[in-house]
């Protein structure tokens, strides 16, 4: 029991350095004016208009895209999971496309292809053109981008959470009524609190999105707290202008713990394997095709396309090769280790979660998913306050600072799914290894690891694409030296050629989907 | 799977070695650099230093998103830890910043001699080179041409005038400017005509120049160039230099300005990449890419786009003084600006 209790302490350890110091150390510095204890940058934010806007400006945002996501995804969802829908594979594949795409590229793909000198402007008049382009920069670009991105999110949910629903109920309800009475009150019922979680998820990764309101130009908290950094180089204001979008993250949270968790706790697969009941679309067929296809089309391949046409010919490939190529090796670099090191420590986390180990689990629980749902610069600028000393340059002037910062950020990312891959593994098992004599460490070796390896690759490859598409923190921290791909390509874009940044973007995409693609090789000759 | 394994660390040590700086450069002389110059025109004038003298440069690049102020502002945080040797600004007032704040250490360079003494602190803090030129970018189809900034209280020109928001980049540095030469009453004074007139603020100068390039504005007060830029790439425009008469002010100039970092770590690669920086030669490179900037060194070849320092009348101007003017003025440009 010593060397259990010797790792988590360890680790609890941990998750407070990488994420609780750098946070209070960036509240603490927003208490003080001239060195006195003061709550002057909380007065001035909370009596100037603009902090309303941006409350209000980050708040639409959020809710408009949850919104979009959530009505789009959801029937998305059902559609690909539950019915004889054509090619639904192939459309699940597709739709997931975007939200592994970091969302600030498929902006940049959607200003090439709607800029007034953009692909598509030959298409319109002049003066559409420059609606156009005015309603790409702002709130309606930003919803547009934002929800074809997190939409997959609940349509992936609705997919998952389906399978928990036990065949015989829609079976016994299917002798009565027809299939969408069927959809309406016993499956969308059933699944509701799943999707609720992932619209909560939606929620939050859209009220701390930085890169895509930065790059279309709509103020939010998360932009100001970047520029009140950046531009004004004012820590406290920045950390003041941090706060409102933590407390709402908190109290979102609160929310989710005690209206949906005991309900997600209930929703476990039905152990049926792929015995789920498949709802024949008939004549409906064709017209829903047309519609799936043509969404598909909007928020799937137009971007793409716009992409790979703005790019165009293979030299400018090269060129950009030769460009960003030392960033493109750093990101993938840095991606893969931060994801090995966010494997272990999430697996630690929530071993610690799932067995409750230490009275203040919750806690832990609640204060990794805070520190996903802050922005990236807030924890990047808490990075900067707490190791740029002389005395931890090992850290702060290494590459060691980028690791870091992700471990703040996305620990909750590799600790949610090990506590979902625990979750599948009887308590008894362990209970009766240790029963028999084996140590903890040989339990987890020889036990938990073997089962959860899955759920391990899975949090892998999610936190990889994570590390990948980081800008909030890598852009604040990254050494001298040691920009990543992500960074350069925002560098490019002042005064860069279009077709360059195009083509750096594609190679992005590449980065972020050949090791999903890989690993998916890999199981399935695995299964074989 | 182990195979696997195997496969994904060997190509994982791979990526290091070729990605990380440092990693197989050991006893190599490096230079660390803050740039805000725009990556795309500073980094082939550092690649060209490294391949000139061996010595590694580890540059770390401003974004646009951050007003070209974040590496400035990164200076600032890093001032008793100091990681950077050098800072390439691309203006003079944030190294005026520096060195009011303390951070910079004075250096004159052997390669400044010849660019005048404007463009220079007297004390050596920082040096100027390549500059642009802020001046008036007119659609052609404009009759009656703007000569002077003060076209922008000009009636005719009512609703028909685009500028970059004041708040941010030389916009703010030459209106600044403009309160030290007229004083503060014709300065706001120019600041509400301006506004009277209907002037759209747009949020960079590169947008403004955009707009007047579709027609969609008469005229606009851009960088150089912005206003080449849109030349080249064939837009209805045309340049103009305001201001140039005998009793007139003169073009706002703005100068790119290298600054040497106190104890920065490696000060005597850094002295020799000012030089670098400093040089005729990397003038001409800046002038003939697409930054299409004004070379201070005298006689330097330039495109036909691009005017010779010698051949423009300058506004006269104290960058220290313009530095404190800009702090004094910012609520008063932020409420003009209306927020």
């Amino acid at each position: 029991m010593r060397a259990r209790r010797v790792t988590l302490s360890a680790t609890l350890l941990l998750l407070a350095i990488l994420g609780l110091a750098p946070i209070v150390v960036m509240f603490a510095r927003s208490l003080s004016v001239d060195g006195a204890f003061s709550f002057e940058n909380y007065r001035h934010l909370l009596a100037t208009g603009r902090s309303w806007q941006l409350l209000s400006n980050s708040i639409g945002l959020a809710l408009a895209t949850t919104l979009i996501s959530t009505l789009v995804g959801l029937p998305l969802g059902l559609l690909v999971a539950k019915t004889d829908l054509p090619l639904r594979r192939v459309f699940v594949l597709l739709f997931a496309l975007p939200l592994v795409i970091p969302p600030y590229i498929t902006a940049v793909s959607w200003v090439d292809m709607l800029s007034p000198h953009g692909l598509a402007s030959n298409s319109f008049s002049e003066a559409t053109s420059r609606k156009l382009s005015g309603l790409l920069f702002g709130f309606p670009g930003c919803v547009l981008v934002l929800a074809s991105t997190f939409m997959p999110a609940v349509m992936l949910a609705t997919m998952t959470f389906t399978r928990t629903i036990n065949p015989r109920l829609e079976e016994a309800a299917r002798l009565s009524a027809r299939p969408l009475r069927v959809l309406r009150g016993i499956v969308v019922p059933l699944i509701r609190p799943g999707v609720l979680l992932a619209a909560t998820l939606v929620f939050l990764l859209s009220l701390g999105e930085f890169g895509v309101p930065i790059f279309l130009r709509y103020q939010v908290f998360a932009v100001e707290s970047f520029t009140q950094f950046t531009v004004s180089y004012n820590f406290a204001a920045a950390t003041a202008s941090a706060v409102p979008l933590a407390l709402l993250t908190f109290v979102v949270l609160g929310v989710e713990w005690f209206v949906l968790h005991e309900k997600i706790q209930a929703l476990q697969p039905t152990g049926q394997g792929g015995d789920t009941y498949v709802i024949p679309l008939r004549s409906n067929r064709v017209w829903l095709f047309a519609l799936v296809s043509v969404l598909c089309a909007l928020v799937v391949i137009t971007p793409l396309f716009s992409l790979v046409m703005q790019a165009g010919s293979w030299q400018t490939y090269l060129r950009a090769l030769r460009v960003v190529s030392d960033s493109l090796m750093r990101s993938v670099f840095l991606a893969a280790v931060g994801a090995t090191a966010l494997t272990a420590l999430g697996f630690f986390v929530g071993y610690m979660i799932h067995t409750r180990a230490f009275s203040i689990w919750r806690a832990v629980d609640a204060g990794t998913v805070l520190l996903f749902a802050l922005p990236g610069t807030v924890i990047g600028m808490g990075l900067i306050a707490l190791w740029n000393h002389p005395e931890t340059n090992l850290i702060y002037a290494t590459p060691l600072i980028i690791l870091l910062g992700y471990l703040a950020q996305y620990t909750a990312l590799t600790g949610r799914v090990t506590v979902a891959g625990l979750t599948f593994i009887p308590a008894s098992m362990e209970e009766a290894a240790a029963s028999a004599g084996a140590s903890w460490p040989r339990r987890i070796g020889a036990i938990v690891l073997p089962l959860v390896k899955n759920a391990l690759v899975a949090g892998w490859l999610i936190a990889y694409i994570f590390c990948l598409r980081d800008t909030g923190i890598t852009m604040l921290v990254y050494p001298p030296g040691y920009d990543t791909l992500p960074v350069r390509i925002f560098t490019l874009m002042a005064n860069g050629a279009p077709s360059l940044i195009a083509a750096a973007c594609v190679l992005m995409i590449a980065a972020t989907v050949l090791p999903l693609i890989g690993v998916a090789l890999l199981m399935r000759t695995q299964r074989r | 799977m182990r195979k696997l394994v195997i496969a994904v660390t060997a190509a994982l040590i791979a990526a290091a070695a070729l990605s990380l700086p440092g990693c197989f450069s050991k006893g190599r002389q490096s230079v660390v650099v803050y740039v805000s110059e725009d990556q795309v025109f500073s980094e082939p004038i550092l690649k060209d230093f490294e391949r000139e003298t061996g010595i590694t440069v580890k540059p770390v690049f401003d974004t646009e998103e951050a007003k070209s102020t974040g590496v400035m502002n990164r200076l600032l945080a890093e001032k008793n830890n100091p990681q950077a040797d050098v800072y390439w600004a691309n203006e003079p007032i944030r190294a005026e910043v520096l060195k009011q704040e303390n951070v910079a250490a004075p250096y004159q360079s052997p390669s400044a001699e010849g660019i005048l003494a404007e463009f220079k602190d007297p004390q050596g803090f920082w040096t100027g080179f390549s500059a642009r030129a802020r001046l008036l970018i007119v659609n052609q189809s404009v009759t009656d041409k703007p000569k002077s900034i003060t076209a922008y209280g000009d009636p005719g020109f009512n609703g028909k005038t685009v500028i970059a928001n004041p708040l941010f980049g030389t916009t703010t540095t030459e209106i600044a400017a403009l309160f030290i030469l007229w004083g503060d009453e014709k300065a706001k004074t120019f600041l509400t005509d301006m506004k009277g007139n209907n002037v759209k603020i747009a949020t960079s100068n590169g947008e403004s120049a955009d707009f007047v390039a579709a027609g969609q504005f008469a005229f606009s007060l851009v960088d150089s160039d912005d206003a080449a830029n849109r030349i080249k790439q064939g837009k209805p425009v045309e340049m103009i230099y305001p201001d140039q008469g005998d009793n007139e002010v003169g073009c706002f100039i703005v100068p790119n300005a290298v600054v040497l970092i106190k104890n920065g770590p490696h000060p005597e690669a850094a002295k020799k990449l000012i030089d670098y920086l400093l040089s005729a030669e990397t003038e001409r490179k800046l002038a003939l890419s697409d930054a299409a900037q004004i070379p201070l060194h005298q006689g330097v070849e330039t495109p036909a786009i691009v005017r010779k320092i010698e051949t423009i009348k300058t506004m006269k101007t104290d960058y220290a003084a313009v530095a404190r003017k800009m702090r004094e003025i910012e609520p008063l440009l932020k409420q003009w600006v209306g927020l």
